[in-house]
């Protein structure tokens, strides 16, 4: 019998007393108003993360439009309805926390398991992978805009080989430069390969979206200069798969690689053509630790814990 | 309703559908034979010739009105395609109270997780489980076997302000056009 203990970092609830708590200000909740917002996270938690980016979904003027950034510490990222038996190795997991495992290469310590609110398949976050949201209202919604915003940000740094693909994913074709493609397109490069070609492009860029009545999420990852690429297969085939029948939604996986920019640059990228797309915005507001003793955003922080592992087998 | 009966009846819905004449052919013992060949989940909504009276919302879901104290609700075929195939359906639990426009669910689609409004305020009585092993059963049938809940509608006045029929399939041809 083994006891598994969970190696992931929990969420604490706060011990402050109630009133000593800050809450966050009056211009920030005023600032929920304006026709267009850009944040960006000062924080690596991942609960605080996708909490904030889950307050901004809820509480934001309906006709408003938003952009957040964030970037998490280590972190293995589940879609709203998948099964953490399915898609994660919860052996690893467990075991990085406490060194037990002699892993080559070496494992990464604590790895937090988050489940976020909206579809699609799990991914794996760390310092060199940017996340980016845009929320906007529902009637200008399409699955595609904001990826091809990112896409025209990265071909302004020069990535010229990155594309949307027809998963609404971006990926770096990996063919020479052949084709004669309108640069204007974001679903087409000079380098692209056959569907049926040997050489698959690599994926550097996720998406996921929430549909509320009024108000539609999408967001997606940025893989940029991850150290950990050849370990993340590990953490993402879980050895259990092939001896279970479960309910949830399968991961569709794919061949990654890191474009090899840094982090500033990118989300500079990213802010410009995002005021671009949508006129003149303020800078970008910093958000933090100091959200999360707002009351919504404390509440939906605990709700992100996947809590439906064993304690025992 | 004939599309919903003819997806589901197979045998007994082709009986069913005859004029009176090929009815009276039908013995009783032949009915009884058929109507058992159905599986027991699929005479939900479409057991018997009793008509579903179907509303609509803006935001694409449907309620049968015919009986309040048990109402069905579920999204419309007009959603159902704009969702594309759906991999999960999340499904509200039995008991809660709920308030018109309340999401009461979700289904995920082409790795969208999109919230499901109550039509009307009232409590869950039942829900589809059929959806929890086969949710590609609200694109087969959206407006019939793909039913998610029944609700008992607290304030039958909420019925009025929704659409019909006639008036849903307007509004659909006007949000298409745009």
């Amino acid at each position: 019998m083994i006891v598994w203990k969970r190696a992931c970092r929990s969420a604490r609830p706060s011990t402050r007393p109630l009133s000593s708590r800050r809450c966050l200000s009056q211009r920030t909740l005023d600032g929920l108003e304006r026709p267009v917002q850009s944040y960006i996270s000062t924080s690596r938690d991942p609960y605080l993360n996708l909490s904030i980016e889950h307050f901004l979904l809820q509480k934001s003027a309906p006709e408003s439009t938003i952009l957040f950034l964030y970037i998490n510490r280590p972190s293995i990222i589940l879609g709203r309805n998948q099964n953490p038996w399915l898609e994660v190795n919860l052996a690893l997991l467990n075991a990085s926390g406490h060194d037990e495992l002699e892993t080559e290469p070496p494992g990464l310590g604590i790895v937090d398991l988050v489940r976020r609110r909206s579809g699609g398949g799990t991914v794996f976050h760390d310092e060199g992978n940017v996340n980016w949201t845009v929320i906007c209202p529902s009637k200008d919604f399409t699955r595609d805009k904001h990826a091809e915003m990112v896409v025209r940000a990265l071909r302004t740094c020069s990535v010229d080989r990155a594309r949307v693909n027809v998963r609404h994913d971006i990926v770096l074709d990996q063919g020479e430069h052949a084709l004669c493609t309108d640069p204007e397109d974001t679903h087409s490069t000079p380098y692209q390969l056959a569907e049926a070609d040997a050489i698959r492009p690599l994926k550097v860029s996720g998406s996921a979206y929430k549909l509320t009545r009024q108000r539609a999420l999408h967001h997606g990852t940025c893989l940029l200069s991850s150290p950990n690429l050849n370990i993340i297969p590990d953490y993402l085939h879980s050895p259990a798969k092939p001896y279970m029948t479960a309910r949830g939604v399968e991961s569709v996986s794919s061949p990654v690689g890191n474009i090899l920019l840094t982090n500033e640059r990118f989300i500079a990228a990213v802010q410009e053509q995002f005021a671009k797309l949508y006129g003149a915005v303020d800078d970008a507001k910093d958000v933090g630790d100091e959200w999360r003793e707002h009351s919504p955003v404390c509440k939906g922080y605990d709700e992100l814990k996947v809590t439906d592992l064993p304690t025992t087998i | 309703m004939s599309a919903a009966i003819a997806g589901s009846g197979g045998a007994l819905a082709k009986v069913l559908q005859r004029p009176a004449q090929g009815l009276a052919r039908c013995s009783h013992q032949q009915y009884l034979r058929l109507r058992a060949q159905r599986p027991a989940h699929a005479r939900g909504l479409t057991a018997g010739t009793r008509a579903l009276q179907k509303k609509y919302t803006e935001d694409h879901e449907w309620i049968d009105t015919s009986n309040p104290e048990s109402a069905a609700i579920g999204i419309s075929s007009y959603a159902a395609k704009a969702l594309g195939d759906v991999v999960y359906v999340e499904l509200p639990t039995i008991g809660t109270s709920v308030s018109k426009g309340d999401a009461i669910g979700a289904v995920e689609s082409v790795k969208s997780a999109s919230d499901i409004m109550t039509p009307v305020s009232g409590e869950i009585l039942e829900v589809n489980s059929v959806l929890e092993d086969t949710p590609g059963t609200i694109n087969k049938s959206p407006e019939g076997e793909g039913w998610l809940a029944r609700i008992k509608v607290e304030n039958v006045s909420e019925l009025e302000g929704l659409m019909d029929e006639g008036a849903y399939k307007a509004f659909t041809e006007e949000v298409a056009e745009k």
